[in-house]
């Protein structure tokens, strides 16, 4: 018997991510605040750890623009923002 | 074109394994998508093109086509004829407002609510009488459980990476009733929306509907005061996220007091903005991180809050048979309803 699959195919590709810095000394740190509690506190502490032990810095914390919230998506501003003044960012705590 | 796959035998038990092999499927039996059942079901929607995608669905952001859409449909169990339905339910779905990405990837066990309206649902049967919301419909059963398959395929919302429901719900296997527009004192749901077709569907992100029952009262205000009661909850999305909607099923009976009164659909979400509140100063003490309109900010801690920032966002609709029992269905919040003609 003959079945068709069920998913068909993808439509439009996520965006690839871009490569990891091989060395992170005196880069710039950002951390993208997901808006889940909690998630600012720990990743800058993380961020400052990471600072601390690279030679880099963390230069910008930020939430994701006007509607910040963990449900809904980062604002153009905001992502044209870190594209500007941060090297790598951290982001995405969960609950 | 799709390439077909070969299914070693006819049995439900190697169409069972094959998808378990696949991590596919919603765990219940299926139907095998052959191509002359899939073929059956797209002769339904006329002259189309089977293979124009309709909708990019995420988070795998799988394209949905009619012929994919036709798949989960037949293996859901769905009559052909109920096609045109689930098209639009997916037209409807990938509405940016409706934010499926989230809804898909929460930790909230949300699953949206199908309501299909018109000349459809009385043609193939969709129950918005008698336990709408419960099995025996195959139209209800089969159409809603088709929505889920098409996220879990086409959209990726697949336990894990696409769907972090913590608890995960019963709605999400099948969520779909019809509007009871034969007990609807007022004009039916989608033209109070300004939708004129003969047809139409909505889709609502929510929770499972939350019953309230009043067998004595004879006056709107007592039976909507239940109604009330059962929306002011701290424990659900709507107390923090303002713009979040409620959808009230109301059952016939309670309609028709509301109607005999002289109340409006609008007079029943008008009152129940009223009196669905919350003290503004518990739900501070509560949380730490509200979405509440700019207005809400301002008031002070004794203030009765209402759980939503407008009457608008109280979406009333009659569902069910003879009894004295209507629900409500919160929202997941950061999310918006969306109701469309029924369209190929």
């Amino acid at each position: 018997m003959k079945i068709y699959p069920p998913d068909g195919s993808i439509g439009k590709p996520s965006l690839a991510r871009a490569a990891t810095p091989s060395v992170i000394a005196g880069l710039r740190i950002g951390v993208l605040d997901n808006g889940k509690p909690n998630a600012r506190l720990m990743m800058v502490r993380l961020a400052e750890q990471l600072a601390a032990r690279t030679r880099a810095s963390l230069s910008t914390v930020t939430g994701k623009g006007p509607a910040h919230n963990a449900a809904t998506a980062c604002s153009d501003e905001v992502l044209d923002l870190l594209e500007k003044e941060v090297d790598l960012v951290i982001t995405g705590s969960a609950d | 074109m799709t390439e077909l796959l070969d299914l070693p035998s006819d049995t439900p038990e190697a169409l069972m394994e094959l998808f378990d092999s696949r991590g596919w499927g919603d765990g219940l039996p299926l139907v095998p998508p052959t191509p002359e059942r899939v073929g059956a079901a797209l002769a339904m929607l006329g002259d189309v093109d089977p293979d124009e995608p309709i909708a990019t669905l995420a988070p795998r952001f799988g394209e949905a086509t009619r012929r994919t859409i036709a798949v989960n449909a037949v293996l859901a169990g769905c009559q052909p004829e109920y096609l045109p339905v689930i098209v639009s339910a997916v037209r409807a779905l990938a509405r940016p407002e409706v934010n499926l990405r989230g809804v898909n990837a929460t930790t909230h066990p949300v699953a949206p609510l199908l309501i299909v309206h018109g000349e459809m649902a009385q043609r193939c049967g969709y129950n918005g009488g008698l336990g709408a919301f419960g099995p025996g419909s195959r139209a209800n059963a089969t159409t809603g459980r088709a929505l889920r398959l098409i996220l879990l395929h086409i959209a990726g919302a697949v336990l894990g990476p696409g769907d972090a429901s913590t608890q995960g719900g019963p709605a999400k296997y099948s969520y779909c009733v019809a509007e009871n527009e034969a007990s609807t004192p007022w004009e039916n749901y989608p033209a109070s929306r300004g939708i004129d077709a003969a047809s139409a569907v909505t889709v609502h992100c929510g929770e499972a509907p939350h019953n309230f029952h009043d067998m004595e009262s004879d006056h709107p205000a007592r039976i909507l005061d239940k109604c009330a009661a059962a929306m002011a909850s701290l424990g659900q999305n709507n107390a923090v996220i303002a713009q979040g909607e409620y959808f009230v099923a109301l059952g016939p009976e309670h309609a028709a007091t509301a109607a005999s009164h002289g109340w409006t659909r609008q007079d029943v979400a008008s009152y129940l903005f009223d009196r669905a509140r919350l003290p503004a100063g518990l739900v501070r003490a509560q949380f730490d991180r509200v979405a509440w309109a700019p207005w809400m900010h301002a008031m002070g801690d004794d203030h009765l809050m209402p759980v939503t920032a407008h009457p608008d966002n109280i979406r009333v609709f009659v569902c069910g048979g003879a009894g004295k029992h209507s629900s409500v269905i919160p929202s997941w919040g950061m999310t918006r309803s969306v109701t469309l003609p029924v369209e190929p």
